[in-house]
């Protein structure tokens, strides 16, 4: 037994290796090996919607995609999404975080309630929002009217369309925003509040000089997995515009989908996708070296 | 030795016994499960109402829906990775030549040998375009359709009305006949809450027209009416695009011009909306598939119920005579998958819904399903559970006429993807980020591209011999 152990395993540590073994290679299965996949087809010129083979184009691809209207008007919906919905979530989280700090009756009900919107399936998300949104049916036009506005057409209206995906996105994610504040207010110790009293700072100045430096690690944590999550937004905006009118909802998600799955452009689609992660990752590294820099500081 | 005998003779008694007992049954096929695929909704139900009928014949029908925008995508990822999971399928002409073409679909013809699906019934247009590909069946009929004009004919008979379209247009008030007394009539008819329409006040805003513009709906076929009306072609047989011509460009106008006189929200129209726009008593006129009739006479559906006017589709007048070309957006169509375990039990199914139980389905109000074969349109009585005969008369004869003058969709390789970036054009022109000109000299250029990524010689092919079959059922000049 030992000696087919030995020969198996080579290295210091036969039990770790033993045990991470499967994990690499699900690993290599599922994420090494589709990422693979990608970087092959993004260099054919390979469609599936003729019954043509592959052929070899370089870098062909990765030239159509900056070339592409489209991808640059998806960017630029996925970009505004993307700024416009961190700052609002974050202010709003922040400020709901700060009303939950406080003692109060049915304070974990809140709390609950507060939560519910992050539960909510995506398309479940999606389908309600439609209805809501209704031009004729929607209790949004319903309540406007009420108080004497008009209603509008929230998801047909080119100059709305991309706002209304933002409000939904806010509404389901600002909870999220709120609870991990809360949980970095909640860490920060009494005693430095009192430290702050003792040395007479005033209410605004405890909060800039204190609260917001020590919420620092939660607000990167917060706009880290935000940029991520919206940089890939997909259902609400599938369900609720399809990306129109036109194409002035569509995002870099969208977009890619609908290269691949109605395109069937196997090539163009690899490389679209390959750009998106490569974007992805120079934000996320960006981000993260300024937050390590800062700590070091 | 003797034990062996004993034991295939065996067999071969339970075999013929079983053999018999499918008969006595009626049974054709011996009790195979088979799966179906449809888009979701009510084209769907009549696979579960025939359920008895299908097990009578020895199947057990399971049956997969995905929505109306997303069956493409569904059916194509399945062929490609070649599951196998669906034996009879139910989808859109559209893409027959691209399935087909990509040979994911079982010819037919040895079935029809078979079982005969009447083939001599369907209307002429429907069986050259829907059914066949490459000179082999490959299709049975599910679901006709064609645009048509609806209109209410409560507000086009009204005294009033009548009397102040004169004075402002100093013409009749009458369904229009082009595309110039549409936003006319569309103009007329739309109103703000609180004026009056019909000597009723209104409590809601109300409009003239409407139209599809939500993308992956068909809604290029709502541009294609006058464009198709004017001449316009998708490609010249070179296959260099046909549609940033001025016929193209004069249809994309009139729908922009025509916006103000649609509700506020009609860009996101699909069809469920633009039909409740006016069954729901929102709109005076609406270019819709033939199922609109059905629904705006169902009481359970509709607050018209015996005021949906129909009409031929609008055209222009061309040296003092009216030319209009219907398109044919659409359609259903059952097809053989490959890959089918069953291949005749899945034609069997097929043949059924598209020859024995269509009419029932054609005409019932809780289908979309509409009229494709010459036994539907000489049945009006059929209509009759929820419509008067004469009534049903009308609707058939106004279906039958469109479809004379019918304009098909694109049925090439890839037509999802021209269509989806004519959509996408269509769109830019309907918001006004791009000029109806600048939309179609965009779609163009993307047409081209798409057409050279696919091959330019196997597409003129394949679209001149789209051409030759259209010519053949008097669809194109």
């Amino acid at each position: 037994m030992k000696e087919i152990t030995t020969n198996f395993l080579i290295g210091r540590n036969r039990f770790a290796k033993t045990i991470t073994l499967p994990s690499v290679i699900i690993l290599v299965i599922t994420v090494i090996g589709p990422l693979g996949f990608l970087l092959y087809a993004s260099f054919f010129d390979w469609s599936l919607t003729i019954p043509a083979p592959p052929r070899f184009a370089w870098f062909y691809n990765f030239g159509l995609v900056f070339k592409d209207a489209r991808f640059w008007n998806a960017f630029k919906n996925t970009s505004v999404l993307m700024i416009a919905g961190i700052i609002t979530q974050s202010i709003l989280g922040l400020i709901i975080a700060f009303l939950l700090n406080r003692k109060f009756r049915f304070k974990k009900l809140a709390i609950t309630i507060l939560a519910l919107p992050i539960m909510v399936t995506p398309v479940v998300l999606g389908f309600n929002w439609r209805i809501i949104f209704h031009e004729h049916f929607g209790p949004l036009n319903y309540i406007i009217r009420l108080l004497g506005g008009a209603g509008s057409s929230w998801i047909a209206d080119p100059k709305l369309a991309l706002f209304s995906i933002f409000l939904v996105d806010t509404w389901q994610w600002t909870p999220f925003v709120t609870l991990i504040l809360l949980a970095g207010l909640q860490s920060i110790p009494r005693q430095v509040y009192e430290a702050s009293d003792v040395d007479g700072a005033t209410g605004w100045q405890t909060f800039w000089r204190v609260t917001l430096p020590l919420l620092r690690p939660m607000f990167v944590l917060v706009i880290l997995f935000r940029t991520i999550w919206i940089f890939k937004i997909f259902d609400p905006v599938y369900i609720l515009t399809g990306g129109g009118p036109g194409i002035t909802t569509e995002t870099l998600s969208l977009y890619t989908y609908i290269s691949w799955v109605k395109y069937w452009k196997v090539g163009y689609t690899s490389a679209l996708a390959l750009v998106q992660l490569i974007i992805m990752n120079i934000i996320a590294m960006i981000f993260v070296r300024k937050v390590m820099q800062r700590r070091r500081a | 030795m003797k034990k062996g005998y004993l034991f295939i003779l065996f067999v071969l008694a339970l075999l013929i016994f079983s053999s018999m007992m499918m008969v006595a049954q009626g049974q054709t096929f011996n009790n195979v499960t088979i799966t179906a695929f449809c888009d979701a909704g009510h084209n769907a139900l009549p696979f579960e109402w025939y359920a008895d009928a299908f097990a009578k014949a020895g199947i057990k029908v399971n049956v997969v829906t995905a929505p109306f925008g997303n069956v493409y995508e569904k059916l194509k990822s399945e062929f490609i990775a070649s599951t196998g999971a669906y034996d009879v399928i139910v989808l859109f002409p559209m893409y027959l030549g691209e399935f087909a073409g990509m040979g994911y679909l079982k010819p037919l013809d040895e079935y029809a040998k078979k079982y005969d699906p009447r083939l001599d019934d369907v209307a002429t247009g429907f069986l050259k375009l829907y059914d066949y590909y490459g000179g082999k069946l490959y299709t049975l009929p599910y679901d006709g359709d064609v645009l048509s004009l609806y209109f209410r004919k409560d507000l086009f008979n009204d005294e009033t009305e009548k009397s102040n379209f004169k004075k402002m247009y100093n013409k009749e008030l009458a369904s229009p006949e082009t595309w110039d007394e549409v936003l006319d009539v569309a103009k007329f008819f739309t109103r703000k809450s609180g004026e009056t329409l019909a000597g009723k006040v209104l409590d809601s805003d109300f409009y003239g027209f409407a139209f599809l513009a939500q993308r992956g709906g068909f809604a290029f076929a709502w541009w294609l009416a006058e464009f198709a009306s004017r001449g316009g072609k998708y490609f010249d047989k070179d296959m260099n695009p046909m549609i940033n011509t001025e016929e193209g460009v004069i249809a994309l106008q009139r729908l922009v011009d025509i916006l103000p006189y649609c509700p506020p929200d009609v860009l996101s129209y699909g069809y469920e909306e633009l039909k409740d726009a006016l069954i729901l008593g929102r709109t005076a006129m609406c270019l819709q598939w033939p199922c609109n009739w059905k629904k705006g006479n169902d009481p359970a559906q509709s607050k018209i119920v015996g005021n949906v006017g129909i009409t031929h589709v609008p055209g222009v007048m061309k040296d003092g005579k009216l030319v209009y070309r219907a398109p044919m957006p659409c359609g259903r169509v059952l097809a053989v998958a490959k890959d089918s375990k069953y291949p005749e039990a899945a034609y069997y199914v097929a043949k059924l819904l598209s020859d024995d139980f269509s009419l029932a389905d054609v005409s019932s109000p809780k289908t979309g399903l509409d009229p494709f074969r010459k036994s539907h349109f000489n049945n009006p009585a059929a209509f009759s559970e929820f419509a008067p005969e004469k009534e049903a008369k009308e609707y058939l004869a106004a279906i039958a006429n469109n479809l004379t003058y019918g304009f098909p969709d694109l049925s090439l390789p890839g037509s999802a993807q021209y269509i989806d970036v004519l959509e996408v054009n269509l769109g830019k022109a309907y918001t006004k980020e791009l000029s109806p000109k600048e939309a179609l000299d965009a779609t163009a250029k993307e047409w081209n591209s798409i057409t050279d990524s696919l091959g330019k010689a196997n597409q003129i092919k394949i679209y001149n011999e789209l051409l030759k079959g259209w010519k053949e059922v008097g669809l194109i000049d």
